[in-house]
């Protein structure tokens, strides 16, 4: 690939250390679906899953803090407020429920009976509007702001306090897979099926910009997420390809490949804590890292024993959580030697 | 941080009321440094802080000595401190954040305007406007206060510098209130006096500086500084609003004005008798320069409550007859723009978003309307590959279009982008750009979002307020679509198995689609509207899209054939 020399280039700082596993949870009963660290300082660990609870977990210990009860139905997705003292999650009951996160037992008085107890309780607004499985969820930065895309083709608003739904926006052809907001709140962009990523000003609904990769029929969209400086918008595609794209002009510029991706809207993103990484899941069962610049395959997490749907990177630290479906259930923690 | 790809002919200036806020009866309005938050004064004394963004109520900031109607409201430095006037003759000073009282003081008259210091960050020096005396210096801590001077007049050799406007028989009215504000760094405050004239006055010393004469010489009713501090409205009683130009500099505006002081008086340090009115305004000349007027020469109307857009380049200016909800808009340079006219009640107060082209008038029954560009979808951003043509081109064909190989070439050039430039994810250039224009540091832009529980709403919301209030707010918006339980979470679709479809048993594509194309498809039954647009993308489409269009036309038909019998 010659990609080798760019990624010494680049490593003008240290060369590459590998992640290694280091825990294993089980905490759900059946394919895992998201998992987050929360922000800003990686505190808490959240996991969803089609058993219809959450798992809140406490990112060094991973004991279990508290467990979400109130879905119906699975959740597909789950999102931090900025300062993790609340949680949305999206459902495929259709609905999105607001979650508090204040005041979770500490993690070595956690009594498990006790934190399901409070789990009801815990729930504080349930947002109904979606006429189909609601995918995908995210507030902004604020967290005045809650976005979330469904199967019915919508993107809707929500105003986090009332819980009103402040818009409703038309806004693919196809399930919306996922939602991000840009680090200003500014913008959102928003992934389908329907093959394309559209930009929406987060203020008026209206859409600014459509990121489709020319000349190419249409491959549905499975994850976009804007960068860390919001210039530009990672996008998974459904052809085992993740590209970054250019949000000035719409253009990809680095192009990711080696993995596994036809099926699941698998998560990506964007470690930065040490080196420039891009880290996603794969569908033959392992973690995939890749050199942000150079596009090479890095290291490949091998454990999980099936899809890893989702990924995630510690905010501080040098650490990936991943979570795998079904055959799996589990979701690992990897760390990269000191 | 979207303005590199928002199409830059759109914005600007307002044209439509886009959205209404209504809680209780609102009297006047301000919004913070950033445009977030707004707040509002209401006339039974609360206060309330409205989410701009979700256009929610945030905050109720609720005095239970205060039920009188609040006269204005006014943000500190950085968003941290509210002042709050009212009718019952308080001055009330808010911690936004905590949502506590800082202090309260009581005057002897009812201030119109309140306004704080704009150079501290936690201020509690204020400019009072009462209804019939001169501007006050208060400070909120410790209810000391210093009438500012609101005339310079010259009586033989001795000159007086007098606080109380009923001393002069020049034809005002006693009852005239008295505009003043503070410059852009609150060094100095401008008073604006019944002869038609603005005094530069130090806040600390409340020496007069200089006087700036305004043509017309009516009764100035406003003063305002444009967000930049560059430019000056006055609205004075002869029904024009004036520009200004300020030409102090921000910082150090006194040592400037000392300095301008001190060189008019060496230059005249032999004549004894120099009249000392003179002196003031030669100063003046040195600190405004009076730039064009704003009027309607037909209707002649009075005018309420002048104000600049976010980025001084439009003028606003609102009706103040009874019975019209108008606003003119003028461009910096003296054209009329555009005249909006909303619902048939008069404006109380007007602001201009501090970022975006966006206006909030209140009206005379306490409803705040949101006016706003008339956004036009702009159907290039569905498209990458397409451009939107202000007007028709002719197209030339190309030397070389229908030549097959250097075409193909050309192409290929076209689309070679450097797949190894390092491209930067983490740092922005604009980030410095973004905290020091908002001045940033500490600025409380958000107030935490506290979701309100979802079952004793209703109770718990609004225990004080009258019943009236909650309706009101529940209402609160023409775009509130209502969070409507559609019976969807107990729907057909649900039942473990598709779960198990759709997320274990390898959710192709296809499967994954389906039972979203069958809730689509019950949807679009529903609404009777075609949700989906592209034919091409689903299978669903294909059916729903032809049938529904089948029954406009035939709606069409019918009632055209109707028209044809009759």
């Amino acid at each position: 690939m010659g990609d080798a020399s760019s990624g010494a280039s680049a490593g003008a700082a240290p060369p590459y250390r590998p992640y290694r596993l280091v825990r294993t949870v089980s905490p759900h009963s059946r394919a895992v679906s998201c998992v987050k660290f929360s922000p800003p300082d990686g505190r808490l660990l959240a996991s969803a899953s089609l058993d219809k609870t959450i798992a809140v977990l406490c990112s060094s210990t991973l004991a279990t803090l508290a467990t979400l009860r109130g879905h119906s139905e699975g959740i597909s997705d789950i999102a931090f407020s900025s300062d993790a003292s609340y949680l949305a999650s999206a459902s495929d009951d259709c609905t999105v429920r607001l979650w508090v996160l204040k005041s979770l037992p500490s993690p070595p008085n956690s009594n498990s009976s006790k934190s399901r107890g409070s789990s009801e309780d815990r729930c504080v607004r349930t947002l109904r509007g979606h006429a189909s499985y609601v995918f995908c969820v995210n507030f902004n930065a604020q967290s005045n702001l809650l976005v979330s895309g469904s199967f019915d083709c919508t993107i809707r608003m929500w105003d986090v306090v009332s819980g009103r739904c402040i818009r409703d926006i038309k806004a693919h052809d196809a399930p919306v897979t996922a939602l991000h907001f840009v680090r200003d709140a500014s913008m959102i962009v928003s992934a389908s099926h329907d093959g394309s990523c559209k930009v929406w000003d987060a203020a008026t609904g209206l859409c600014l910009k459509t990121l489709i990769e020319p000349g190419k029929s249409p491959v549905a969209v499975s994850f976009a997420k804007f960068s860390p400086n919001g210039k530009f918008v990672l996008v998974a595609t459904l052809d085992d390809t993740l590209r970054l794209c250019n949000l000035a002009n719409g253009k990809s510029l680095k192009v990711y490949t080696g993995h596994m991706n036809r099926v699941y809207c698998i998560t990506s993103t964007f470690s930065v804590t040490n080196g420039k990484y891009i880290v996603s899941g794969s569908e033959d069962n392992c973690v995939y890292i890749w050199d942000l610049q150079g596009k090479n395959v890095l290291q490949k997490l091998e454990g999980h024993n099936d899809t890893v749907i989702s990924v995630s990177c510690h905010p501080t630290l040098n650490k990936i959580a991943s979570a795998g479906l079904n055959n799996d259930r589990t979701i690992k923690i990897w760390v990269q030697d000191a | 941080m979207n303005v590199p790809i928002i199409d830059p002919l759109q914005g600007d200036f307002p044209e439509i009321i886009e959205d209404f806020l209504q809680y209780g009866s609102m009297k006047c309005i301000a919004f913070n440094s950033c445009g977030t938050l707004l707040a509002a004064g209401c006339s039974d004394g609360n206060c309330i802080i409205w989410d701009f963004e979700t256009r929610g109520i945030s905050r109720k900031l609720r005095d239970s000595a205060t039920i009188s109607p609040i006269t204005s409201v006014c943000w500190s430095k950085h968003g941290h401190r509210l002042l709050v006037s009212a009718t019952d003759k308080s001055l009330t000073l808010w911690d936004v954040k905590k949502c506590e009282k800082i202090s309260r003081i009581t005057l002897q008259q009812t201030a119109l305007h309140a306004r704080l210091d704009p150079g501290a960050l936690e201020p509690t020096i204020c400019l009072a406007c009462p209804l019939s005396s001169a501007p006050l210096l208060v400070d909120i801590s410790n209810g000391s206060s210093t009438s500012l001077p609101v005339s310079v007049s010259q009586e033989g050799n001795n000159y007086t510098v007098a606080t109380n406007p009923r001393k002069f028989s020049d034809g005002s009215t006693p009852f005239t209130p008295t505009a003043a504000t503070f410059d852009w760094s609150g060094e100095v405050i401008c008073v604006g006096n019944s002869k038609g004239e603005i005094l530069i006055v130090g806040t600390k010393t409340s020496k007069v500086y200089a006087i700036i004469p305004v043509p017309g010489g009516a009764v100035i009713k406003d003063i305002v500084f444009s967000r930049s501090g560059l430019y000056v409205l006055t609205n004075s009683n002869d029904r024009v609003i004036r520009l200004f130009e300020n030409l102090l500099p921000h910082h150090n505006t006194i040592n400037e004005l000392e300095t301008i002081d001190s060189s008019n008086n060496n230059t005249n340090n032999n004549v004894e008798e120099y009249d000392i009115v003179d002196k003031l305004k030669t100063n003046g000349t040195k600190c405004m320069k009076y730039l064009r007027e704003f009027q309607d020469v037909v209707t002649k109307i009075q005018w309420k409550t002048p104000c600049f857009s976010g980025d001084d380049e439009w003028i606003l200016g609102a009706s103040a007859s009874k019975g019209e909800h108008k606003l003119y808009i003028w461009e910096r340079l003296g054209h009329l723009v555009k005249i909006l006219e909303g619902p048939k009640e008069a404006i109380i107060d007007l602001v201009w978003h501090p970022e975006r082209p966006i206006v909030v008038s209140v009206s005379v029954t306490g409803t705040a309307y949101v006016w706003a560009k008339d956004y036009v979808e702009n159907w290039s951003a569905f498209a990458p590959d397409f451009k939107e043509l202000e007007e028709n081109e002719e197209y030339i064909e190309k030397e070389d279009e229908f030549d097959i190989n250097p075409r193909e070439d050309e192409k290929e050039k076209e689309e070679v982008i450097d797949e190894d430039a390092e491209v930067d994810i983490d740092n922005s250039e604009d980030t410095s750009i973004l905290k020091a224009s908002n001045g940033s540091y500490g600025e409380l832009r958000y107030l935490a979002a506290v979701p309100s529980p979802e079952q004793s709403e209703q109770q718990d919301k609004y225990p004080a307020s009258p019943i009236k209030l909650e309706e009101s707010n529940n209402s609160a918006s023409p775009f509130d679509m209502d969070v409507v339980a559609n019976g969807h979470a107990s729907s057909p679709m649900e039942g473990s198995e598709f779960f198990f479809a759709e997320e274990d048993g390898g959710t192709s594509l296809k499967r994954k689609r389906k039972p979203s194309a069958k809730g689509m498809e019950m949807q679009a039954e529903k609404d009777k509207k075609p949700v989906i647009k592209n034919p091409k993308s689903s299978s669903l489409s294909k059916i729903s899209k032809p049938r529904t269009k089948y029954e406009f036309d035939s709606d069409q038909d019918d009632e055209f054939t109707d028209g044809f019998v009759f």
